[in-house]
């Protein structure tokens, strides 16, 4: 139950987070790439779809697309990486590589939905920075946050 | 290799089924969202009430130019409004300048087709249907309780439907061909999957019809009874031509299929419209605006990553799409959440599309209708890409908001607006730009509307 609290109170500040990092200066990055990598590859697979939900709400809160946009946006990609879950699983190159590709990804997926459904989102634009910045930090980002609370609590043993 | 139920992630896809479900029925699960994002800013909202004191309104110097160019806006819009020289012969000579505050429904084209006025059934009792805008043709008024208006009752605001609604009527229109001579049609509503939202539907001429192959003839309205006991004027525009076919060849002539029609100002982008009443209307004078538009006091904090044009709203409850306005200019739409915040995003990071009302810095120039959206934004200035400008060069001038919703009246100020240079139908606008907690003030229409 506490690693549920903790979830639900923390991950939807990562979006924040990612702001301030930003304000600060420091080299740009996706939090929906580390997101979607973490569930993907990392998380307890039968918990995913209830993490999923307060990292949307997390993403509703730095763009105006609604929520429901946010879920398909962040659960799309997890949805196709989880069956590759076996083939990719700590694999940390190959981790760069998907970092980078959903930081194309993620973005071309918000403004594709954003066009369909009328709700334009202010994350829609590929920025190469970030792109680079997750493809980068991507490995290391996840091998220290798989060992803090509350992503520990959700890792799934290997 | 996993077993299937496990290697497919069921309850993912299921979750993705009801983000579905969520996106078309968006009434539904408004109020979830509003307590799960509200609920999620509470961390936000501690740490924004330890940031400082709001800066207050600003000083009055600048609040008496930004109304002076307001009321400037006003006057020059009312003056290019009805600027209508077809209605002579009409019985209807006093024109009521309303502004729209919403729009719904598809129509020809994909195309919104029916306009929300901010005066009601009753207050428009003594005009004619006929709508228009300078001296174009821009729809008809509905009646309360027939029609697309059945549910509406004489109170409500008033419904306009424009040319292309499902439901509008056929109308005779002409247009000057380039070699000489007039070709007479009749002109209906385009379907939803048309190019365009009027379609003509039977020529006078169907054999120098199928030559016609210029694009871009502007069409205008014949004397027309309409079977509301009403008359069209001649003379009024409606729009221009868009040809669909094959285009010449080498070996060949051109082969048109279909001649359909834009209307003159992009149905988005209208932000007020001119109705006409009668000499000797029964219902008295009607006041400059119909419909009051709150103003309720807040507080915008900036979120963190609010250089990117978030901020988080705190101090009253506020409707999906309210403008929120510092010192007389626009910051931005508020979307309304739980336990009385919001979240704004500001014009600059806004990516949907907007009505706005540029006016030239040329006092002659009429001011003019645009339908936009921001491409890119650095800082304080702002790239807007105009729709249906045709490549045309604009004017430099103040840039304000048009019709975007009953929350978001037109006549807010945006910024300095020149155009972007090698790229037609762009703007540069110049927006301010300020950081810190400030005191807004945001914008709420009644219910109803």
């Amino acid at each position: 139950m506490k690693r549920w609290v903790l979830w639900y109170l923390l991950a939807p500040q990562a979006w924040l987070l990612a702001g301030l990092w930003r304000d600060l200066g420091l080299p740009p990055f996706d939090a929906a790439v580390f997101a979607c990598l973490f569930l993907g590859f990392f998380a307890e697979r039968s918990a995913v779809p209830w993490l999923l939900v307060p990292l949307a709400v997390g993403r509703a809160l730095v763009d105006p697309a609604s929520l429901p946009v946010h879920l398909l946006v962040l659960g799309v990609p997890v949805a196709v990486l989880l069956p590759l879950r076996g083939v990719f699983h700590r694999q940390w190159f190959a981790l760069a590589i998907l970092a980078a590709a959903l930081g194309v990804v993620v973005p071309r997926l918000g403004a594709l939905l954003g066009r369909w459904f009328e709700q334009p989102s202010a994350g829609g634009y590929v920025d190469l920075a970030v792109v680079l910045w997750s493809a980068v930090a991507a490995p290391l980002v996840l091998h220290v946050v798989m060992r803090l609370p509350p992503m520990r609590a959700f890792g799934e043993p290997s | 290799m996993q077993k299937k139920p496990t290697a497919f992630p069921l309850g993912l896809y299921g979750l993705l089924l009801f983000a579905l479900c969520w996106l078309v029925l968006p009434a539904a699960g408004a109020p979830l969202e509003r307590l799960a994002v509200g609920a999620a800013c509470g961390v936000a909202r501690v740490m924004a009430s330890l940031f400082g004191a709001p800066a207050a309104a600003a000083s009055s110097p600048t609040r008496a130019l930004l109304a002076e160019r307001t009321a400037d806006l006003h006057r020059r819009v009312v003056a290019s409004d009805v600027a209508l020289p077809a209605m002579p012969a009409s019985p209807y000579r006093q024109p009521v300048h309303c502004a729209v505050v919403g729009m719904a429904r598809r129509g020809g084209g994909g195309e919104l087709a029916e306009l929300r006025l901010d005066r009601s059934y009753d207050e428009l009792a003594d005009c004619s249907t006929i709508i228009t805008k300078g001296d174009a043709l821009v729809g008809f008024l509905a009646r309360p309780g027939h029609g697309p208006a059945v549910d509406d009752v004489p109170s409500d605001p008033a419904r306009v439907l424009l040319l292309h609604h499902p439901a509008g009527r056929a109308l005779h229109a002409a247009v000057d061909i380039p070699d000489g001579g007039r070709l007479r049609f009749v002109l209906r509503p385009a379907a939803v999957v048309d190019p365009a939202p009027l379609r003509v539907s039977l020529w006078d001429d169907p054999w120098r019809a199928a030559r016609l192959d210029h694009a871009g003839l502007l069409v205008r309205s014949l004397p027309q009874v309409l079977t509301d006991g009403g008359e069209l004027p001649a003379g009024l525009r409606i729009g221009t031509t868009r040809v669909w076919g094959y285009p010449a060849t080498a070996d060949g002539d051109s082969l048109t299929l279909g001649i359909f029609v834009a209307p003159v100002v992009s149905p988005r982008s209208l932000s007020h419209v001119v109705a006409w009443r009668g000499e000797g209307a029964t219902t008295g004078d009607l006041p400059e605006r119909a419909v009051p538009v709150a103003l309720r006091a807040a507080v915008v904090h900036d979120l963190p990553g609010a250089l990117h044009g978030r901020h988080l709203l705190v101090g009253c409850t506020v409707a999906d799409g309210s403008a929120v306005v510092h010192d007389g200019c626009l910051l931005g739409l508020a979307r309304g959440l739980a336990f009385g915040s919001g979240l704004v995003t500001s014009f600059a990071a806004s990516r949907h599309r907007w009505s706005l009302l540029l006016m030239p810095d040329d006092p002659e120039a009429p001011p003019r209708e645009l339908e936009g959206e921001v491409i890119a934004a650095d800082g304080g200035a702002v790239v807007v890409r105009c729709r249906d400008v045709a490549g045309e060069r604009l004017a430099t001038g103040q840039l304000f908001t048009g019709s975007n919703g009953p929350h978001c009246p037109a006549g807010l100020w945006i910024g300095h607006a020149s155009p972007r240079d090698r790229q037609p139908g762009a703007l540069d606008v110049v927006v301010p730009v300020i950081t810190g907690p400030r005191a807004v003030e945001v914008f709420a229409a009644e219910e109803g509307l």
